[in-house]
């Protein structure tokens, strides 16, 4: 996984999409990793009762897409400091492929002796029929690439 | 009053109770510490491939004393069990019936009217400190923040928004979240 630093990064910039097909079995997998067992999603006839159209993602998984889209592009060195904005705007159900997407819409450093600095990405996730949550905001702090020296 | 304003109306003492706190205590911490092959099992279905959240050399070249949880994760870690020794969760056979007790069933005030759907819809949060393989969380608070009835494409109920925060076993805050659930009853259509 490739480090980013604060100075290489520039508002608008473009994260790398992130392509999740949804399917019963990753639902399954998803609620048991992530221990929401609500049966909304992973028992069809519960989830239709309930007005879905079938079984669907849990926030939790649909947020872990968003953190992996954040940190495919941050690296190991990059600090998740907030999200906000997460809204789950239409159900994500297997059959889809949900991708996330995002953009650079903030960068600042807080004093010129710091050593990170800070970025806030615009996230969101997309279905077959739009964006199917968000868009939110990732806020994170990056490490400054040092000087080079001879 | 018309059944168009009786449902509303059903949800003015939710509405009257923004600010309560309706977390009374005490707290307990979670049954287990943070084990890596909890964390491991729930990058699977992500197929989130970070060596920060598996590889423990990794995670110390960067700063970290440990393998790292992934910040969507902390809630999963900070949840109660299941089932406890000596309880009983599944007392029928009835095809679709639920458990007798779930910890994501969301905070009952029993001032809220009756309603029969529920999931979460939004998530404010401040990862305050990282967590790591080892720590144990405990989740505290549940202020309501909002009650907004609304009438969805699913059905008639309320976004009630929450606050709470969860704490690791120094009593240190990692988190701080805003949580907003839709709590419903499906359009009569919707049952068919």
């Amino acid at each position: 996984m490739k480090q980013r630093y604060w100075n290489e990064v520039s508002v608008g910039d473009e994260i790398e999409a992130v392509e999740f097909p949804l399917t019963v079995y990753r639902l399954v997998m998803a609620a048991g990793a992530n221990r929401d067992f609500n049966a909304i999603h992973h028992n069809a006839e519960v989830a239709r009762a309930s007005g879905a159209p079938d079984i669907y993602a849990n926030t939790l998984l649909l947020q872990g897409m968003w953190e992996r889209a954040v940190r495919q592009f941050i690296g190991l060195a990059g600090v998740i400091v907030r999200q906000s904005g997460f809204q789950m705007r239409i159900f994500n159900c297997p059959g889809d492929t949900v991708t996330v997407r995002g953009r650079v819409q903030k960068a600042w450093r807080e004093s010129p002796n710091d050593v990170i600095g800070f970025i806030e990405i615009e996230v969101w996730s997309e279905n077959a029929k739009g964006i199917s949550v968000g868009p939110g905001r990732v806020r994170v702090t990056l490490p400054l690439r040092p000087p080079l020296t001879e | 009053m018309s059944d168009g304003q009786q449902w509303i109306a059903a949800w003015q003492p939710m509405v009257e109770a923004v600010g309560t706190q309706f977390d009374p205590g005490p707290h307990e911490f979670t049954a287990d510490v943070i084990e890596a092959s909890a964390v491991r099992r729930y990058l699977e279905p992500l197929e989130f491939d970070c060596a920060l959240h598996a590889d423990r050399g990794a995670a110390m070249t960067v700063g970290h004393p440990d393998i790292v949880v992934p910040t969507s994760a902390i809630p999963t870690f900070a949840m109660p069990p299941m089932w406890q020794p000596g309880g009983t969760l599944f007392d029928t056979a009835e095809r679709n019936a639920q458990p007798a007790k779930t910890p994501i069933s969301g905070v009952r005030t029993g001032l809220e009217p009756p309603t029969t759907g529920f999931f979460a819809t939004n998530y404010d949060v401040d990862y305050l400190r990282p967590v790591y393989v080892g720590d144990r969380l405990l989740r505290r608070g549940a202020r309501l923040v909002a009650c907004l009835p609304k009438e969805t494409k699913v059905g008639r109920g309320a976004f009630l928004t929450w606050e709470s925060e969860i704490v690791n076993q120094r009593l240190e805050v990692v988190v701080r979240l805003q949580t907003t659930y839709f709590r419903y009853n499906p359009h009569s259509r919707s049952a068919t």
